[in-house]
């Protein structure tokens, strides 16, 4: 268990600069999120973690050790990949005991640890099987199970669910949190997805082009985004943004509101606006209004608000939850 | 700037550097010298061009070269026809199309010496089975071998058939690779079969026409094995190639010569295999 | 299958037959002739048939001379292609995960391995001041010099197929550069490798111009040059000129029947990619 620390981290590939800076602290068992747009940086930043990838410049420590140059086998870390990256011609058992048997454990040793290793993970019936004859969220596991015998300091995940499936993808990520809870390891996990990141997240690092945009709890992310760009990745659906006269004329650059945020009524309101386009998703309803100040405003209503097209309804901002940048 | 030790070192290149520098390489680079020279081996006096003057003087050597050419791009240029229209053939679904595919590819990976010595008993000017059957239905047969004119083209007939099957196969995999779309598409806007051919699978298949007419030009170049088991270059020296030329140079002690043989050789590859590859390929951009 | 389709391809057997097949039977049938018999170089059935006899007496011929060269030929061939699997899966593996500035040159010289007919007495004159002309050792290694480059680009685009997260997952997993080559990328390599033994072990097998050049002498005599030693020598015994080539064409008769699939697409890599 440790905690891990970027100081100044940087990298670049010749002149193009992908990760500009970046101090970071993630604490001792803590659950860490890596999100962000594609190309922001996140995954150069976990490679970089795990050794796979070298620092240009800055230092890094895990657990108080300075691992700045150290090769990724001894950085204490263990990592899963998106594509699981199972050895195809090993089985279960052989792809869960590999890194031992490089080691050159004793053969007793390492059937001891697969077997403890399958059980904490419900493998065991699948420990002679080949990845391929596994199904994805069995895969997932086994990746996961590759990982804990190596008792690393720290587990490193990325983008592990991106190929599954939405209903196994929800499983994994209530599997993912227990695993961390029992484990109490430190975490860190990148994601393109807010969902995965507000969900399982201890602590949310929201990165952009190679910055840290801003750290925080979901929570607090979600009720103080530093920026337009948090406010605009934290949260579905996005928050309505406005820049211009708009925003000059609540004192400020951008201005945010959410759209459950926004209060409907048919007779009175802030801004008037026509229904365009209306979601039904069930619990709730989104609206997307035009409006000829605004251009265009998403609202979310109760799911069984009675609507329709063209209707011109208006809405009125909740106080206290509008954001001035 | 911190430098990694790559997890794929260049030690993994070195034995296959060794092998390859010290066999193939430092030869190739050391027929330049050498092709300037009167050698016997052990030692080598320099004579200029002299080796090449005299390539180019001797009548037989001169022939030796046409030859190899005319070998060469007649070979390349029966084996891309009748490769693409035998693939055609061998895709359209008739009976025992596997068979057939086996049966035509079979000669190529035999012993290219036993098909030799094979034809030259079945081309025996009296005796031989296909004079024989020619003349069982009135043809005199020519003497295949033993015709000056004609032994160059008659080796060239046996690398054809024993080279075909390669061809074939090489096209039967191009044309996998084009999409039943195309021919759908073709057959919507009313193409026939013959149009669907030339404007389909033709300008489609090129990346196979590439290959085989590259490598049937480089084998036909640097073809030996054949000719050496039919005719030994002979009647005199009608079917001689530049391969045969640099073994019968080498075998009498002219080292020297036999090496100019060899540089031309490889110029001759260069010169025909260079040009052409690079208007393949600006070709493809246009596609 | 329509009316259309059977008839081409009776039609289309029929002549394949002809122009295809009889060739080999004529050499079966030679083969088992009696001297006097195949001495008239007829298309015809055997008078009698004298198999077992022409097979002792070839091999029995010059001192059992086609069992050396059939011992010669076989250790020549697996030695080359035991080193060419490992070399071209070793060079394949670092040019294709490695892009570096060396590659335009490593690539050059695959092309020019490809292309460029080897400069024969240079060659010879190489292995005589190394002291490898004239031996076994000489000829496997220059066989696996010549083959290098074809194994190269057969690995390196099968390489390519294989994810690099596997090796990353080994290197975290605390391999050396040589245990992710030999336990992780080696055994995926499986189906191009049976690919490369059997192409390259039919054509170093059915190789005539380098053992004519590189081991000359009785004693290092190989399959290949047995047909054309033996060409001069049976100028009268047709039936045992013919038995010996049909021993020679026996070894890939028994590889294709088994490995076609593997035959087809080594013969073939490259034709769709261009």
């Amino acid at each position: 268990m440790a905690k891990v620390v970027l100081e100044n981290i940087r990298k670049s590939f010749g002149s193009l600069d992908v990760i500009k800076g970046i101090d970071l602290a993630v604490e001792d068992g803590e659950f860490c999120v890596f999100v962000g747009p594609s190309g922001c940086g996140k995954s150069t930043l976990l490679r970089m973690i795990s050794g796979l990838e070298t620092s240009s410049d800055g230092r890094m420590l895990i657990g108080d050790r300075d691992v700045t140059h150290a090769e990724p086998s001894q950085r204490g870390i263990a990592m899963v990949f998106q594509s699981y990256a199972l050895y195809p011609h090993l089985t279960v058992r052989d792809n869960i005991g590999f890194g031992l048997s490089l080691a050159g454990r004793p053969k007793a040793e390492i059937a001891a640890k697969v077997e403890k290793t399958a059980e904490t993970l419900q493998l065991t019936h699948l420990l002679d099987r080949k990845p391929k004859a596994l199904s994805g969220g069995q895969r997932q596991r086994v990746a996961i199970g590759r990982a804990i015998i190596r008792d690393p300091k720290v587990f490193l995940f990325d983008e592990p669910l991106s190929n599954l499936d939405a209903a196994l993808r929800s499983q994994m990520r209530m599997e993912l949190t227990d695993l961390h809870a029992r484990l109490g390891a430190t975490m860190i996990y990148v994601t393109h997805d807010q969902v995965e990141a507000m969900t399982m997240a201890d602590k949310i690092v929201v990165l952009n082009a190679g910055r840290v945009e801003q750290v925080g709890s979901p929570m607090e992310l979600y009720n103080r985004p530093a920026s337009p760009f948090v406010a605009g990745f934290i949260g579905s659906p996005k928050m309505n943004l406005y820049e211009g006269a708009i925003a000059a004329a609540e004192g400020c650059t951008t201005y945010g509101i959410r759209p459950e945020h926004l209060s409907m009524s048919t007779s009175e309101g802030k801004w008037k606006g026509t229904i365009r386009h209306i979601e039904r998703l069930g619990a709730d309803t989104v609206l997307y209004l035009d409006q000829p100040d605004l251009m265009s405003i998403v609202v979310r209503v109760p799911g069984d608000a009675e609507l329709a097209l063209r209707q011109e309804i208006f809405v009125t901002p909740v106080p206290g939850k509008e954001h001035r940048f | 700037m911190i430098v990694q030790k790559s997890p794929y070192p260049y030690w993994f290149v070195m034995p296959a550097a060794v092998v390859f520098s010290v066999l193939f390489l430092a030869p190739t680079l050391a027929s330049l010298w050498f092709s300037l020279t009167r050698w016997d081996l052990f030692s080598a006096q320099f004579i200029g061009l002299e080796n090449y003057r005299q390539f180019l003087r001797e009548p037989f050597l001169i022939q030796g070269l046409i030859n190899t050419v005319i070998y060469a791009f007649a070979t390349s240029a029966t084996k891309s026809v009748f490769g693409l229209l035998l693939a055609v053939l061998l895709t359209s679904g008739i009976w025992a199309q596997g068979f057939l595919r086996a049966v035509i590819f079979f000669p190529v990976l035999v012993s290219t010496i036993g098909v030799g010595i094979t034809f030259s008993v079945l081309m025996h000017p009296t005796n031989g089975v296909i004079n024989v059957a020619l003349s069982a239905i009135g043809i005199p047969g020519p003497g295949w071998l033993t015709d000056p004119a004609l032994a160059l083209y008659s080796i060239i007939l046996v690398d054809f058939w024993k080279g075909l099957g390669l061809a074939t196969l090489i096209y039967i995999a191009g044309l996998a690779s084009i999409s039943p779309d195309y021919y759908e598409a073709a057959r919507i806007d009313g193409a026939t079969r013959t149009q669907m051919f030339f404007r389909v699978t033709v300008p489609l298949v090129r990346p196979a026409t590439v290959t085989v007419v590259t490598l049937s030009l480089i084998g036909g170049l640097r073809s030996f094995d054949l000719i050496w088991a039919m005719t030994r270059g002979g009647p005199g020296f009608s079917s001689d190639v530049l391969a045969s030329v640099i073994y019968k140079q080498y075998q009498a002690g002219f080292y020297g010569l036999s090496t100019a043989g060899n540089v031309i050789l490889f110029l001759l590859i260069g010169l025909i295999i260079l040009p052409m590859t690079a208007w393949f390929n600006r070709k493809e951009v246009d596609l | 299958m329509t009316r259309r389709q059977f008839y081409t391809g009776v039609i289309s057997l029929a002549v394949a037959g002809v122009i295809f097949i009889l060739p080999f039977v004529f050499v079966l049938l030679t083969a088992v002739k009696t001297k006097q018999d195949a001495a008239l170089l007829t298309f015809s059935w055997p008078v009698e048939w004298h198999f077992l006899d022409n097979l002792t007496e070839v091999l029995r011929t010059r001192n059992y001379m086609l069992l050396l060269a059939y011992f010669n030929s076989t250790v020549i061939t697996v030695c080359s292609v035991t080193l060419l699997v490992l070399f071209g899966a070793m060079v394949g593996y670092v040019l294709q995960r490695r892009p570096s500035g060396w590659n335009k040159v490593i690539y050059a010289f695959v092309l020019a391995g490809l292309m460029i007919p080897p400069a024969v007495v240079p060659t010879i004159w190489i292995l005589q001041s190394v002291g490898l002309f004239k031996t076994l050792t000489g000829m496997v290694f220059i066989q696996v010099a010549y083959g290098l480059a074809f194994s190269v680009l057969l690995f390196r685009s099968f390489i390519a197929t294989i994810p690099r997260d596997l090796d990353e997952a080994a290197i975290i997993d605390g391999a050396k550069p040589w245990q992710i080559f030999f336990r992780v990328i080696l055994p995926l390599l499986k189906p191009v490798t049976v690919t490369v033994i059997v192409v390259q072990s039919i054509s170093i097998f059915n190789d005539f111009t380098n053992p004519l050049y590189y081991l000359p002498g009785r004693e290092n005599v190989t399959v290949q040059l047995t047909l054309y030693n033996f060409q001069g020598q049976f100028q009268t015994q047709f039936n045992l000129l013919f038995m010996n080539i049909l021993l020679v064409t026996i070894p890939p008769l028994i590889v294709f029947v088994f490995f076609n699939r593997q035959i087809v697409a080594g013969m073939t890599a490259g034709a769709v990619k261009g």
